[in-house]
């Protein structure tokens, strides 16, 4: 018989005989078994002999993480109720044996149960939009998310936490941004260390985000660790928010500015103190009737300019709606390729320029090469972020009658009218 | 100990022992950053953290796991301008280190095992906060070795290479500080078989493993580099893990001290058995001590706090017994207790006492509805912490009537165990999806001379005493003598300067452990090419010591004794021969002993003792 995942076998090999589960392998060479200690260790499938003990001792592999207790959790009639929407994402995440990698799999439900944590906070209710890992995010899927909160609200929620991957969420968290007139607090939270980890921040992350979707402002925000100690996370605005590092639990700073909170967090207190920054303008509860616009115009696209630039690297924008430009510094594309974009500009795309820089606004009349980018019919972005004046430009191209001039102006805090990055 | 007898072959002792060594590699196991340790002083940053169970890739939680996390603690990690983001868990690992590798399969070898085909690197769950990620990594590297004592053979029956863990500095008021200089050291764990019979082959065992360790020559040394866990049951016990054992002097001690403990639970038991013995519910009696002069108690019940107490039915005199020096059953239910934060428990065979009256224990008694066969304990403390801690020691209690529970267990220093925590299972172990299977090759691995073929080859090679062969051959030197012996140093001058010299020099408060390796290898460097007589080299030493930023060379100056090169030596020791002109005229080579100590006098221990004896020789016989 030949052994599969999941069936006790003894294994011998050169004079060492090992009992165990056979566990999936991630090659075709070798055997990989679970010993009784709890070690896994790979043996050559060519040399070993192997006699099956016990078939479907174990069950190993998909489904292994679906069991436990169903939650059944209380409803509190003094507690406020708590959307929780799940798109995938290393805060409720597993490892995939067959890869070796850490997939997501659980749907909201289960992030209660794995963080017991937010257990008292609020009622919640449990959703899945989707269940992919952030790279994968698509427009699509934004729409999805805003018709998903668009429905919690409705359905009485206090406040929605959207659990998301954290590659992509600064875009997702701008898309809701400007996709939403929201009445309750919208909070992205995710982790940057697998939540298959004792260290993991998913616990902290998502108890600062559900007390951030509980507070007072209306925004749509990102909740994430504001250092790399588990002592508070910070709130970002959702169109202010970068990632800025590949793998701290900090990597999300607002760009440009402070950000617009804090949640103080302290397990033995039993404390999480939400607070906002006193000289930040935010909406509060009672200013905003719920609203959605959730159309987007995909074709468009983001592109940064590097020295050495193909000009032939621009071919693809033709007959695009929209394209946004990562230009150096105020906002600058090599001479030779004003003439590109401005036959773009002529052919009724919507040019926008914004800058590599990150930190600060483009300014196009200081340089003869901003001047002629101006000439040519790029639209100055302001501060707002490269990602932000992407997905700002999606929807304005399917919002508002001149996505030009929209460009310009702010509408969801992603551009400053003046530039205060102290405040 | 006792006047009973506790013959541990007789009790059917089985014993193995987990030896784990750090490795003086270069780099961590799993980053670039050096495995150099710091004062904590030096820290220049901290980090902040709580950690949380979570389940195995089969969907199970770990027993000790989870217990350790029902004590909520902050765990705060000291940061170095050494450490990087993968020790702080702000980055995910780099691959495992080449020359651990390759350090780890040459010590397989030297215990005779087998390396596996492809290595895994597992998540080994540890959430008392001493990893940074709530996991050690450990690899199961090979299987099924041997080493040969007096008593017969003890098989080994795996090697893993892991990280080792962060070091406690110490408890906090919310939790425990730890250094991260030590995290991700790498370390080696190596479990024998359970073979080992007497506490003496127990002892044995350890001290060929460490030998066969250290013949590696990248092993690291000094105190808590290696340290041995010691499993122990008996025929009626159970398994029993210790940990922490510091000295291999305290294996056979430990031992047989577990023996006697796991006798005694055995005994304890039958009787329990026999009295109908059982463990209550706890009860609230904090009425009981209201006007209490206990200081403990009445110091629990002035800051808000309750006692809470629980019949042991059947236990009257039990919990008194002594089961290791200076240990009872009272002090097992003690220590669970203790786990849940409570300061310990009182119990009726011990009192009255600490200030609690004949008249509180009668009260106390009733409270609890205990009869006169009946023992009680009491935890006074805060109302959770007195609720966990209670209900722990009530728990200790009833395992007490189905005899030994298996546990893992501290070492004291005085040769007695403290209950940790419960048995670590299989559930801890769960892949490390971070870092990929490695496929060890050991067949380009050298195996290397052992210390015992040391000691004979350094005998019979370069012609040093025995004595002074097996200093240097087990000194933490080793590696720098063949170094320098290969380089052309003579043997018995690197010996002697490695060995006697420097503890000569210590013996006078020379912080010679501030001399490195680079020191002590110039130093016999400038000897070797004459620029140092052998005479000065304590001297240099001692200005290296104290000054560990000069070179070498200028250690020579700053000791007064550069410049002396042969010519001056002849000038010299012609002075002298010409002094004492009438001498050598007269008794020709007779002359030299005495002429040789004024000339050594008159170039103060500039110049090398063969040098001068040589010229003297030369300037008498131009006389002659």
């Amino acid at each position: 018989m030949t052994p599969s995942p999941g069936d006790r076998v003894r294994v011998e090999r050169a004079g060492v005989t090992d009992e165990g589960v056979l566990m999936p392998s991630s090659d075709e060479e070798h055997l990989v078994l679970k010993l009784e200690g709890g070690y896994n260790v790979g043996v050559d499938r060519a040399d070993a002999a192997v006699e099956v003990l016990e078939g479907g001792a174990r069950d190993v592999g998909e489904d292994a993480d679906e069991e436990g207790d169903a939650s059944v959790v209380a409803f509190d009639d003094d507690l406020p109720t708590v959307a929780l929407i799940s798109t995938g994402g290393t805060i409720a995440s597993t490892v995939d044996y067959r890869t070796g990698a850490v997939t997501a799999r659980f749907d909201a439900e289960d992030v209660l149960r794995a963080v017991p944590d937010l257990a008292g906070r609020a009622n919640y209710r449990g959703r899945v939009v989707a269940n992919i890992l952030s790279e994968n995010m698509d427009p699509e899927t934004w729409t999805d998310l805003a018709e998903a909160v668009r429905e919690e609200i409705e359905a009485g929620a206090d406040g929605v936490v959207v659990m998301h991957g954290t590659d992509t969420m600064q875009y997702s968290a701008s898309a809701l941004s400007f996709m939403l007139d929201t009445p309750v607090p919208v909070v992205f939270t995710g982790s940057q260390r697998s939540a298959d980890r004792p260290s993991s921040d998913n616990v902290m992350n998502a108890v600062c985000a559900v007390e951030a979707a509980t507070s007072d402002c209306t925004e749509v925000l990102v909740c994430m660790h504001g250092t790399p100690s588990d002592d508070h996370c910070a709130l970002h605005r959702g169109t202010r928010v970068r990632k800025n590092h590949t793998s701290r639990r900090d990597a999300f700073e607002t760009v440009g500015a402070e950000p617009l909170g804090r949640v103080d967090y302290d397990p033995h207190e039993d404390r999480v103190d939400v607070s906002f920054r006193e000289r930040k303008a935010y909406a509060r509860r009672g200013d905003t009737d719920l609203a959605v616009a959730s159309d987007l115009a995909e074709d468009v696209e983001l592109v940064k300019f590097t020295p050495g630039m193909d000009p032939a690297a621009l071919d693809y924008l033709n007959g695009k709606s929209g394209v946004v430009i990562e230009g150096t510094g105020l906002g600058h594309v090599h001479t030779d390729l004003i003439p590109r974009f401005e036959a773009l500009v002529d052919d009724g795309t919507t040019v926008v320029m914004t800058s590599q820089c990150l930190e600060g606004r483009v300014c196009d009349r200081v340089y003869d090469t901003g001047r002629d980018l101006l000439d040519a019919g790029v639209v100055e972005a302001g501060d707002t972020l490269p990602g932000t004046a992407k997905v700002k430009l999606m929807w304005a191209l399917a919002n508002v009658a001149d996505s030009a001039e929209a460009m310009g102006c702010d509408l969801a805090g992603e551009l400053t009218e003046e530039s205060k990055p102290w405040v | 100990m006792t006047d009973r007898s506790f013959d541990p072959e007789e009790l059917g002792l089985v014993a193995g022992l987990e030896i784990h060594q750090q490795l003086d590699t270069a780099t961590k196991l799993f980053c670039d950053s050096p495995t150099t340790l710091h004062d904590p002083e030096e820290s220049q940053r901290t980090i902040t953290r709580y950690l949380h169970p979570t389940k195995s890739e089969l969907g199970e939680i770990d027993e000790a796991a989870l217990e350790e996390s029902q004590v909520d603690r902050t765990f705060e990690y000291l940061a170095y301008d050494t450490t990087c983001l993968v020790e702080e868990d702000d980055e995910p690992p780099h691959e495992l280190d080449g020359e651990a590798l390759e350090v780890a399969m040459q010590i397989a070898d030297l215990l005779d095992m087998h390396v596996v085909d492809q290595a895994h690197v597992m998540r080994k769950i540890v959430i008392d906060g001493s990893n940074t990620s709530g996991f050690q990594r450990s690899t199961l590297l090979a299987q099924e070795g041997e080493i040969e004592t007096e008593d017969g053979p003890v098989g080994i029956e795996d090697l893993m290479l892991e990280e080792e863990s962060a070091k406690r500095v110490e408890e906090t008021d919310e939790g425990v500080r730890y250094s991260l200089d030590r995290l991700g050291i790498p370390l080696v764990e190596i479990g024998t078989k359970p073979d080992i019979s007497t506490p003496a082959q127990a002892r044995e065992a350890a001290q060929r493993i460490g030998m066969l360790l250290r013949s590696t020559g990248t092993v690291k040394r000094g105190l808590g580099t290696i340290r041995q866990d010691v499993n122990v049951s008996i025929a009626e016990g159970a398994r029993v893990e210790i940990k922490g054992v510091q000295a291999l002097d305290q294996i056979a001690e430990i031992v047989e001290t577990e023996v006697r403990r796991q006798k005694e639970l055995v005994d304890i038991a039958a009787e329990l058995d026999e009295r109908g013995a059982a463990a209550g519910d706890p009860v609230d009696v904090t009425d009981a001590f209201a006007d209490t002069d206990s200081g403990v108690i009445a110091g629990a019940l002035n800051s808000g706090g309750v006692v809470h107490a629980v019949r042991l039915a059947g236990f009257d005199g039990l919990v008194g017994t002594e089961i290791a020096p200076d240990r009872r059953l009272g002090t097992e239910l003690s220590d669970h207790a203790k786990r849940h934060g409570a300061g310990g428990i009182f119990h009726t065979d011990e009192l009255p006492a600490y200030g609690v009256t004949d008249a509180e224990v009668d009260a106390l008694r009733e409270a609890v509805d205990a009869g006169e066969d009946d023992a009680v304990a009491l935890v006074a403390d805060d109302p959770e912490t007195a609720e966990l801690a209670i209900e722990a020691a009530a728990e200790r209690a009833e395992t007490a009537i189905d005899g030994v529970p298996e546990e893992t267990r501290g070492a004291n220093d005085d040769g007695t165990t403290r209950y940790m925590r419960p048995l670590p299972g299989a559930a801890r172990l769960y892949p490390e999806t971070d870092v990929p299977p490695v496929e060890p090759d050991p067949s380009e691995v050298e195996t290397p001379e052992l210390l015992t073929e040391k000691v004979d080859r350094y005998q019979a090679e370069y012609g040093l005493g025995a004595g002074l062969a097996e200093q240097v051959a087990y000194g933490r030197r080793m590696p720098l003598f063949e170094s320098v012996v290969a380089d052309g140093v003579d043997p018995t001058f690197a010996a002697t300067t490695l060995e006697s010299t420097l503890t000569e020099l210590r013996r006078h408060d020379v912080p010679v452990g501030e001399l490195t390796d680079d020191h002590l290898r110039d130093v016999l460097g400038l000897v070797e090419d004459g620029d140092l007589a052998k005479e000065g080299v304590g001297d240099v030493l001692t200005v290296l010591a104290e000054d560990p930023g000069l070179s070498a060379p200028e250690a020579v100056e700053e000791a007064g004794l550069s410049g002396v090169n042969e010519d001056e030596v002849r000038e010299a020791v012609a002075e002298v021969v010409e002094r004492n002109a009438e001498q050598v005229d007269a008794e020709g080579m007779g002359a030299f002993s005495g002429l040789m100590g004024e000339a050594m006098g008159a170039l103060r221990g500039k110049a090398d003792g063969e040098v001068v004896s040589d010229v003297l020789r030369e300037e008498i016989q131009k006389r002659a």
